[in-house]
């Protein structure tokens, strides 16, 4: 088990690592801008370590995943990549939802995570 | 070691104690920790100097914008934004505008269908959404954004908003209708925006958006449909009804980027309005029957890759007609049918921040009125 620690001035490449193990990882890049994630909708197996590398096109945004620890900011254009990895222990459809303001239609700002 | 060090040093002990402790099968950066149940503030200002041609040169505190949000829970959001228009508002005399643009609750029920209710924003073309000053390019919003979609549109109203798959989403609201009173050959339908302020509801209408995201690209098709009453005034013809219909698309590639919207607004029975507003006031207003507006812009960022600044250089040609079909025994006014092509360009020190710079040269087919040319500068940012 490793960890990499992060201050603030490396913020826009944060990277906490879970045990190595021998589960299948998984890189999805995630895009945010005013007011969508793309891709929107991720599918992938149970038991996926998916490593989420997260870019934004415009302002800052937060990539949270309800119902999981997964709460993250996203920072701005040309500023840097957010890695964090989430294993998708449990089957389920899980709402991925943008925790920063970010304009006029921030609170429909979302995603699904569907782990089978 | 800095303070903030010394912050990131303890989360990162947290993070490795908690994952040391068995903690969920997931790491997690510590950078964001949730706000829900927190208020959360933003907003967006824009600061304008605009010389027109004959006219002395002006600065303006356009719009000072503040956002207030909540989450009740993960199913139960408010969104506002309140904005002070020209920084200055004064009883009995014309100056600026203080006014809710957007205050509404969403109730996310799931993925393909989440309900809306509030005041919320009409949702036709591009701007009218997503007019945070950093997100488009010139000082002011585009001519189409203005006289032909009456940005910013708004109105208590109530609907549905969802999710498809394949990159498509859409809202629908049923919202009152318009103030037909408020018409003009100018600025064809803004003056009848009733923008929720004890809105004659009596004749509702219906709007909606059905919105296309893949790659770079973005685009939407929308329409409001609905009728438009007289507001205090009693006139004695038929309510006229009102159709918008808008076309739009975004797209990115690299450092380049174009966009481009066609709007159409149809107003029914403009000529016995024409005829009852003249009759009432003496003015004919002579509004028309169809008014019609479309732009195309190209943008490119010429920065290099290798600095975090920004600088876009941009180019935009507009049409826009506000008279392009007349009731039968109304003329079109040749002043009212417009061009313009806007050339500028936005410095961004920070994505959220630009300064702005455009030429405006604007066209009709009068030949005795003519359009004036304009140089704006402008800073506008969000946060
Ligand atoms: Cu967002």
């Amino acid at each position: 088990m490793w960890c990499v620690p992060a201050t603030a001035a490396e913020r826009s490449d944060l990277k906490v690592h879970q045990s190595p193990n021998r589960a299948p990882v998984k890189i999805v890049k995630v895009t945010a801008e005013r007011f969508a994630f793309s891709p929107s909708e991720i599918v992938v197996e149970k038991g996926t370590v998916i490593e989420f590398h997260l870019t934004s096109e415009d302002t800052d945004h937060g990539f949270r995943i309800i119902g999981t620890p997964v709460d993250v900011a996203i920072p701005k254009r040309r500023r840097g990549v957010t890695v964090v990895t989430y294993t998708a222990v449990e089957a389920g459809r899980f709402i991925i939802e943008c925790s920063r303001p970010c304009g006029a239609g921030h609170t429909a700002m979302r995603a699904t995570l569907i782990v089978k | 070691m800095s303070s903030l060090n010394k912050l990131a040093r303890l989360n990162f002990l947290a993070v490795c104690g908690l994952l040391w402790a068995g903690g969920p099968a997931l790491a997690q950066t510590p950078a964001n920790p949730s706000r829900e149940g927190v208020p959360t503030l933003s907003g967006y200002m824009e600061l304008h100097l605009n010389k027109e041609q004959a006219q002395p040169t002006a600065t303006d505190l356009h719009r000072f914008v503040l956002m207030i949000g909540h989450s009740f829970s993960d199913r139960l959001k408010f969104w506002s934004e309140v904005e002070v228009e020209h920084a200055l508002v004064e009883g009995g005399e014309e100056s600026g505008e203080v006014a809710v643009e957007q205050a509404y609750i969403d109730l996310m029920v799931h993925r393909r269908l989440n309900l809306r209710a509030g005041m919320v924003l009409v949702p036709v073309g591009i701007q009218n959404e997503r007019h945070e000053p950093p997100t488009f390019n010139g000082v002011e919003r585009t001519f189409v954004d203005t006289v032909i979609v009456p940005t910013t549109w708004r109105d208590t109203g109530a609907g549905v908003f969802g999710e498809l798959g394949g990159g498509l989403s859409y809202r629908a609201y049923v919202l009152p209708g318009l103030d037909a009173t408020g018409f003009s050959a100018d600025e064809g339908i803004k003056g009848g925006r009733q923008q929720g302020a004890r809105a004659d509801a009596s004749e509702p209408a219906i709007a909606g958006r059905l919105e296309f995201r893949r790659g770079g690209l973005t685009s939407g098709a929308s329409f409001w449909r609905g009728g438009s009453g007289f507001g205090l005034t009693r006139l004695t013809i038929e309510t006229p009804g009102v159709g918008v219909g808008s076309l739009d698309a975004r797209y990115r590639r690299g450092r380049h980027e174009l966009r481009g919207q066609w709007s159409m607004v149809t107003i029914d029975g403009a000529g016995d309005l024409n005829r009852a507003l003249q009759q009432q006031s003496g003015i004919n207003p002579n509004v028309a029957s169809r008014l019609l507006g479309a732009y195309a812009e190209a943008a490119t960022r010429v920065s290099p890759n290798a600095w975090t600044h920004e600088v876009v250089v941009f180019g935009r040609y507009e049409k826009f007609d506000t008279q392009n079909r007349m009731p039968d025994g109304y003329l079109p006014l040749a002043e009212f049918q417009r061009s313009a092509v806007v050339v500028g360009a936005t410095y961004y020190p920070d994505p959220d921040v630009a300064f702005k710079f455009d030429v405006v040269r604007a066209r009709n087919k009068s030949g005795v009125v003519r359009a004036p040319w304009q140089i704006n500068a402008g800073i506008g940012w969000w946060f």
